[in-house]
């Protein structure tokens, strides 16, 4: 009996990590134009953030329903797995709402449990990697559910945006309001913390903003791993990589992309880090 | 209208997603609960929808089907289309609704009833805790409303539509959430058009039709002026939430579980209860001050399992102290700047400064007025930026005499820009306030106005009426128009590599007049950044900042 490793695509991993970890990625919802479309399945992120810059209607995401999640769960407890369901912060998403139902109406005793991990984007991403590890390792499964609970706290998340405005659209701004204002064209950085994304700092512009995303993460270190995101700019990222190569080399730097669910609250030009602490 | 048959009950329902497609708007403004991200209208059409496709693939047009068809076709489609919590509670409401038309071939008055009934009962059985004030509790007032015997069914539909326009009505009493932002339920509303929508179709062909434009009374919100509260946001939680409990109840073997009386005791025991199950298994999930007796009771029921307890109120603590610090607006702690202008107003409210302190190089705010202001924050401790050199003095006496007041001497309005910018709204005041200073030398400061007389100081002739340019409040330079003093002060700011220069025009200026200067120097000086900012202070024809 092995454990496998269940997300949403909320975690913004690279598909050839997710393949190589084994881990299922539950694709959430987006509606973009009146069409509800899988992340990541039946829109890719090119299209994505330029139907998000487009004249239509603001996208909206949905999350997975119980009936994916249903499916999923019977088809691995089905080959007798035991299933670590892990996913984005029930302060930003009721995806857990739909993993609970659909546990609940397995009812055959099947090992499921589901964590809160009070992250969104690869900083969950970065949670169901080191989940991915340890289930690999096997061992008893509810000490390594424990375990991955027991680290939450290793992992951090940093994202300068280069407006506010979806993430108010799409009534995610929360503590994140206080530094909404548009006369200043500031690039806010924004930390998750307690599973919600609190504000830090109001570069006045990007160059400014890319320099405190590396500084902050510098205050974090020793880390253990770390990845780089953006929204529509790479070669912003490749740049904001190579400032953090004195924290970590910069080939075991992750490289990914805000798919379309969590794009649909960066926006375009939007940068972000992700870290997993050293456990001292 | 005695009974209905499987296609027509389809007509119905799809005549109701058309109504809600054209409410789907007003709907999708009024969602702000659980979370405020305005899909709720959106949700809810497309669970329809994929419902209605589910039932014409099974059930296609122009045949005859049974309503137990129509009805479980329906339920599969929603199941599998849900989308989003209104979307998966409406799918458990169809789920409810045809079980109980399972052996129906036509629709009664009173199988109507007990299928509203039945779909009512699987819509609370949706969600982990039910919140009344939202569309479940429309949905319940309106199968409630069926019950009344009698009735043919156009009657009964009626009367369910308007006792879900009380509920809806009564929505803002039940939940906090919408009773500050203004608003009825979003889902409610989208419950009432449903059932409106059905109504009117059935009615069509019967005198006193039904018009659902009615229900734009509730659109936007209810008071307030149309404006929807977003303060809400900052709404605090102070409820006892306890140990959040969940178990399995298995009957002892040979003997049969009582439901009703098992979820009669939790209701009596627990904050709040959730118990669902049939007579082997009860599903249990409490909110209890003290787990132990509640298990205690369900072991002389049955076996228990899947034991979850979780301490709310630890979580819940750290999330509501959190915030209390954040209010939008800072409660806790509020910004106050000295400022003149209608643009300077704006910038300092626009982002995030708990009022605005009227004042300037003319007009200088006296302490009293600065107490004043400071007073009607309501906050717990207040910031001051004077942005002036002649009113860091009254902000400092206004600090003497009142613990709670702090001064950040911000000596231009550039400086005081920088320090707005360097605020953490949800530190502490300490922490703000050596932040926030520590960044005020690292702006220089450009004041451009009009020489009231001629002077010599620091070797610049100054003619009465001429432009001066000021440096950090020190006098640089004379010129014979505004843009050109613009130009030579900033000049001698230090424009280098990545600079980045803020130029606020005063009063009678607009950023066209600068743009010519500013085109220059961003030419001089490759990499800078300018940014053009209407101010509109008097006094000073432009104002600016190099950081």
């Amino acid at each position: 009996m092995t454990i496998r490793i269940v997300t949403d695509s909320s975690c913004d991993l690279p598909s050839d990590l997710i393949q190589q970890h084994g881990i299922t990625v539950l694709p959430c919802y987006v509606v973009v134009d009146d069409q509800e479309l899988k992340d990541g399945v039946d829109i890719q992120a090119d299209d994505f953030y330029r139907r998000l810059q487009g004249e239509g209607r603001t996208p909206t995401t949905s999350q997975p329903t119980p009936a994916d999640f249903e499916e999923v769960y019977r088809g691995l407890t089905g080959q007798g797995h035991q299933i670590i369901s892990i996913h984005v912060s029930g302060k930003l998403s009721g995806t857990l709402n739909s993993a609970e139902q659909a546990k609940a109406r397995l009812d055959d005793g099947s090992a499921v449990e589901i964590i809160d991990s009070q992250l969104a984007s690869i900083p969950l991403g970065l949670a169901v990697l080191d989940a991915a590890v340890l289930a690999a390792e096997g061992g008893n499964f509810h000490e390594i559910a424990g375990k991955i609970r027991q680290n939450l706290g290793q992992y951090h998340g940093l994202f300068a945006l280069d407006t506010l405005e979806y993430l108010q659209k799409g009534g995610r701004i929360g503590k994140a309001r206080a530094f909404m204002g548009s006369v200043l064209h500031v690039k806010p950085i924004l930390r998750l913390q307690d599973g919600e994304a609190h504000p830090v700092e109001r570069p006045r512009n990007r160059d400014r903003a890319m320099r405190r995303l590396v500084g902050l993460t510098q205050e974090l270190a020793p880390v253990k791993r770390l990845a780089v995101i953006h929204s529509t700019d790479a070669a912003r990222m490749a740049e904001l990589k190579q400032g953090l190569a004195g924290i970590l080399p910069a080939d075991q730097i992750i490289e990914t992309r805000f798919g379309s669910t969590l794009g649909t609250y960066m926006g375009p030009d939007a940068l972000g880090i992700a870290i997993t602490q050293e456990l001292r | 209208m005695d009974q209905l048959r499987g296609q027509e009950l389809k007509a119905a329902f799809s005549a109701a997603t058309e109504r809600l497609e054209e409410f789907r708007d007003a709907v999708n403004a009024l969602n702000v609960f659980p979370v405020p991200d305005g899909d709720t209208g959106t949700n809810m059409l497309l669970t329809m929808r994929a419902a209605l496709k589910a039932a014409t693939e099974e059930c296609p047009d122009g045949q005859e089907h049974s309503v137990a068809a129509v009805s479980s076709s329906l339920a599969q489609g929603a199941f599998f289309g849900a989308r989003g919590n209104s979307g998966v509670i409406l799918s458990q409401f169809f789920k409810g609704f045809a079980d109980a038309l399972s052996d129906k071939e036509l629709l009664t008055s009173r199988d109507l009833s007990s299928a509203f009934n039945l779909a009512s009962e699987a819509a609370y059985k949706a969600v982990g805790s039910p919140v009344e004030g939202t569309m479940l509790t429309v949905i319940r007032s309106a199968s409630e409303a069926t019950r009344e015997t009698g009735l043919d069914l156009l009657k009964t539909l009626e009367a369910a539509y308007l006792t879900s326009q009380e509920a809806l009505e009564h929505t803002p009493e039940q939940l906090p959430d919408l009773r500050q932002a203004g608003v009825v339920d979003a889902g409610g509303l989208g419950v009432v058009v449903l059932i409106g929508g059905i109504l009117q179709r059935l009615s069509d062909d019967e005198a006193g039709g039904i018009d659902l434009s009615e229900l734009s009374r509730f659109q936007g919100a209810i008071n307030n002026g149309g404006q929807i509260n977003l303060d809400y946001l900052n709404a605090s939680t102070e409820e006892e939430w306890g140990f959040c409990t969940q178990f399995i109840i298995g009957s002892a073997a040979g003997d049969s579980l009582d439901l009703d009386q098992v979820r009669s005791y939790f209701q009596e025991t627990a904050l709040s209860a959730v118990v669902v199950g049939d007579h082997q298994n009860i599903r249990v999930h409490i909110h209890v001050e003290d787990p132990a007796p509640a298990i205690s009771y369900a072991e002389t029921l049955g076996s228990v399992s899947d034991v979850k307890i979780e301490d709310m109120d630890s979580q819940n603590e750290s999330f509501a102290e959190s915030r209390h610090s954040a209010h939008a607006e800072c409660p806790t702690l509020a910004l106050l700047p000295v400022a003149q202008g209608e643009g300077l107003t704006h910038l300092f409210r626009d982002s995030g400064c708990a009022g605005v302190i009227e004042g300037g190089q003319t007009m200088n705010p006296s302490v009293q007025q600065i107490l004043d202001a400071a007073h009607k924050t309501r906050a717990k401790d207040v910031i001051i930026l004077p942005n002036n050199s002649n009113i860091v003095l009254a902000a400092e006496q206004a600090a003497a005499a009142e613990p709670s007041i702090h001064v950040v001497p911000s000596r231009s309005v550039p400086q005081g820009v920088a320090a707005l910018l360097a605020f953490n709204p949800e530190g502490p005041w300490q922490e703000n306030v050596e932040s926030m200073s520590s960044v005020l030398s690292e702006v220089a400061s450009v004041e451009v106005t009009t020489a009231t007389r001629g002077v010599n100081i620091n070797g610049v002739e100054v003619t009465e009426g001429q432009f001066i340019g000021l440096l950090d409040g020190e006098l640089a330079i004379a010129e014979d128009d505004s843009e050109s003093a613009l130009r030579s002060t900033l000049s001698l700011a230090g424009l280098n590599g990545d600079a980045i220069v803020t130029v606020y025009c005063g009063a009678g200026k607009s950023p066209a007049d600068a743009a010519q200067i500013t085109a220059g120097l961003e030419q001089k000086y490759p990499g800078i950044q300018v940014d053009l900012i209407e101010g509109g202070q008097p006094y000073h024809q432009y104002l600016a900042s190099v950081e």
